[in-house]
């Protein structure tokens, strides 16, 4: 089941690759983005899953008795994630910013009509 | 006088100066967003306060050579695991700190009058800060994780800075690339991450390499140096990597384009640097070393053609800051002591000497209002002061003694060189001349500026231009004292700096047993590089090496004389493009011109022209489009990904 998560996290990434490197639409790109970022954290995600794990919480008891017998999930990973969803939501709210802007000032977002720097 | 300054107490500096940055990037959107005199003293508080935190270090960490480990909020290791975040300041982050603090201060100075005709000066200076604290965190830092966050802070920080001007020409376009183009880097890194991660159960640097052991890597752990290793690749701007950071250079404001080039591009190399020699110390491997010398070889040849070929200030010297890198790349993947410390040097002294030029390309643009070669001229008696600084600095980037870029470039022949005469491999050999070659070719590239900027006649339109102002001048006045002093007193730097840094990057144990505790190291069975000649002081006049690379450099000029077409003295044709305008008629047509300045892109015609095809390939390459910029990035990666599989399964 978690071989699945792994597939599909790399899917993405690819998927994601492939739309940025790809489509000429500028939000298409910011979009392909926003793609390789959910795969990355799917992946992250799936690192830190042990199957059949519980929530890492301790209970009272197992702070009473100074053992845990629970079996539990990684939390770094989960940290982690969290994190990367932030970045990525601002990396995809700046660049979407920039393709409004980009629209006003160049009147098109075509990618390949927004290349007055060259050469 | 200093005894206050004890370990226990300087351990909490570099610390507190990245979170006086970042406390203070916030302070000046609160309180002085109106008032222009708080913002400033907020600003140079806080750039000075980092820089006098960190120069307090340089004694016990450069110096008496302590390691200080720091652990946020005391979370010390637990059984072995770190588990809090670490910070770890050695003497290799040492050394790119001072770089990061110093441009940092000096940038501030020059912020205050140069962007002082710009409007909500609050959010420059709060992004300024805030790419400031971050940079300086990510070279200070043991974490890994923490390293990410500071790099993606930094990326934003920088596309925000570069779209500040967004009314100026191609800010947007290029803020947009830079985002794209960083942020598939900051991913790969991630990812890159989060598969040590899965091997290896920790995100401190010093660990990871302890776990990893001195044992074959797994495919995981491969996988994930690749990934690392293009990501760092991104953001040091290393060939098929460079083209959205010649675009952010070319259209920052100017004290942000000299940010980018002295500390932006130096904390990839730093995470390099760490990545390569300490993290998975592969440096070792041979195939490695060749892989990123490379990279470093193609780097400074591309930059400095793709410079040539400019015809806008500040575009060329972002080019050539890319040229600069690859040197930088070139001699830190040698894996000698000399070929890291002239590494170091060059590191160093391309923040002191890239950032003077910025500068005054930044007081060109201040006085004349453009930054475009053909448009400007004859500005050295209109600006004598900022003219001096520039030949200061173009001396220094085109390697003429005594000046720093002298030291370090001849050092960096020498370490290719003695490289090529112990490994017997004639390709460093080839290095060496491809080094000169662009050390050429950067010359050329500068008297194309100087003669189009300052010297040759003097437009109509420029003649109320008026020197800049004194804040301007004296971040000048400092970079080039600087330059010229690292260059004359190059022993004291190396013995100092210089040998101290590159001992702390070959000397891993160190780096693992002060953070993790005594012993770690050994217990791993990892053990430090085997590298000669660290302590030795080699004399950078050595006149038996001089002589055989003299002899070197004959016989490559004889090579292209033999080789080129015996076309010497036949008319060449007048091309298309140069007929339209009546500039060269003086030239053709004999009549006389009103105005016949010697614009920079007519200086080196023939040589362009004799190589068209190449320059005409290049040029199509750097075709503005993000797709290809992104499909760069990916082959870049792949190629990366494929040669490090090949090289760990096979050794």
């Amino acid at each position: 089941m978690i071989i699945v998560n792994y597939v599909v996290a790399v899917l993405l990434l690819v998927l994601g690759l492939y739309a940025v490197c790809t489509q000429k639409n500028l939000i298409k790109v910011v979009l392909g983005l926003g793609i390789i970022d959910y795969g990355i954290n799917l992946l992250i995600v799936s690192i830190g899953w042990n199957d059949g794990g519980t929530a890492p919480i301790f209970t009272i008891s197992d702070l009473i008795n100074g053992v845990s017998s629970n079996f539990f999930v990684d939390p770094v990973p989960q940290a982690l994630t969290l994190t990367s969803i932030v970045i990525g939501a601002c990396v995809d709210a700046m660049a979407l910013a920039l393709v409004i802007m980009i629209y006003r000032k160049y009147k098109t977002i075509n990618s390949d009509e927004v290349r007055r720097i060259r050469g | 006088m200093f005894d206050f300054l004890t370990i226990d107490f300087v351990r909490h500096f570099p610390v507190i100066a990245v979170m006086g940055l970042f406390l203070c990037a916030f302070l000046v959107e609160i309180f002085g967003a109106k008032n222009k005199y708080i913002r400033n003293t907020i600003v140079l508080v806080a750039a000075f306060g980092a820089f006098a935190l960190i120069t307090s270090l340089v004694k016990p960490v450069l110096f008496d050579g302590e390691i200080l480990a720091y652990w946020m909020g005391n979370w010390e290791p637990v059984s072995g695991y770190a588990i809090g975040i670490g910070y770890e300041i050695d003497a290799l982050n040492m050394f790119f700190a001072l770089l990061v603090v110093t441009t940092i201060l000096l940038a501030a100075i020059y912020s205050i009058k140069y962007m002082a005709r710009d409007h909500h000066l609050g959010h420059y200076y709060t992004l300024f800060l805030m790419l400031s604290g971050s940079v300086l965190g990510l070279v200070l830092t043991g974490d890994i994780f923490n390293m990410f966050v500071m790099i993606e802070i930094m990326t934003f920080a920088s596309v925000a800075l570069t779209a500040f001007r967004n009314n100026k020409f191609g800010s947007l376009e290029a803020a947009f690339k830079y985002l794209i183009i960083g942020s598939i880097g900051s991913s790969m890194t991630l990812a890159g991450i989060a598969l040590l991660y899965a091997q290896c159960h920790t995100l401190n640097m010093a660990q990871i390499s302890a776990v990893l052991g001195s044992g074959a890597l797994s495919p995981t752990s491969i996988c994930a140096f690749a990934l690392m290793f293009a990501g760092f690749g991104v953001k040091s701007y290393i060939v098929p990597f460079h083209a959205p950071a010649a675009d952010a250079y070319m259209t920052a404001p100017t004290s942000i384009s000299m940010v980018f080039s002295g500390m932006v591009n130096k904390a990839g190399v730093y995470g390099m640097i760490r990545l390569v020699y300490v993290i998975f110390r592969a440096m070792d491997i041979t195939p490695i070393q060749l892989f990123l010398v490379t990279f470093g070889t193609i780097t400074m040849f591309i930059g400095v053609t793709m410079a040539l070929a400019q015809h806008d200030f500040k575009r060329l010297l972002a080019f050539h800051s890319i040229s600069q890198i690859g040197y930088v790349i070139t001699a830190v993947s040698l894996c000698t002591a000399l070929g890291l410390e002239a590494g170091l040097f060059h590191a160093m002294n391309h923040t002191l000497f890239k950032g003077l030029l910025f500068l005054t390309a930044g007081a060109v643009l201040y006085a004349a209002g453009t930054t475009d070669l053909d448009k400007l001229g004859g500005l050295a008696k209109k600006m004598p002061k900022t003219a001096v600084c520039f030949l200061i600095g173009a001396f220094s980037i085109s390697g003429l003694p005594p000046f720093n870029g002298f030291a370090s470039k001849w050092m960096i022949y020498q370490a290719t060189f003695e490289k090529a005469t112990t490994t017997g491999n004639f390709a460093y050999a080839f290095v060496t001349v491809v080094a000169l070659v662009v050390s050429v070719m950067t010359l050329a590239s500068f008297i194309k500026v100087t003669q189009a900027v300052f010297f040759g006649q003097l437009p109509a339109n420029l003649r109320d231009v008026k020197e800049v102002p004194l804040l301007m001048r004296i971040p000048m006045w400092i970079m080039s004292a600087l330059c010229i002093l690292t260059g004359v007193f190059y022993n004291f730097v190396q013995q100092h700096i210089l040998v101290p840094a590159a001992n702390a990057a070959f000397g891993v144990t160190k780096y693992i047993d002060s953070m993790m505790g005594e012993g770690t190291a050994a217990a791993s069975g990892i053990s430090d590089y085997a590298v000669q000649g660290v302590e030795g002081i080699v004399s950078i006049w050595n006149p038996k090496l001089w002589l055989i690379l003299f002899a070197i450099v004959l016989i490559a000029v004889f090579i292209v004389i033999l080789t080129g077409d015996n076309t010497r003295g036949r008319v060449l044709e007048k091309s298309e493009e140069d007929s339209e305008d009546g500039k060269y008629a003086t030239f053709f047509g004999g009549e006389k011109s009103a105005h016949s300045h010697v614009s920079g892109s007519d200086l080196f015609w023939g040589f362009k022209h004799d190589f068209k095809g190449y320059f005409k390939f290049i040029q199509g390459m750097h075709s503005g489009v993000v797709n290809d910029y992104a499909l760069w990035v990916v082959v870049g990666a792949a190629l990366i990904v494929v040669f490090m599989f090949a090289t760990f399964m096979f050794i």
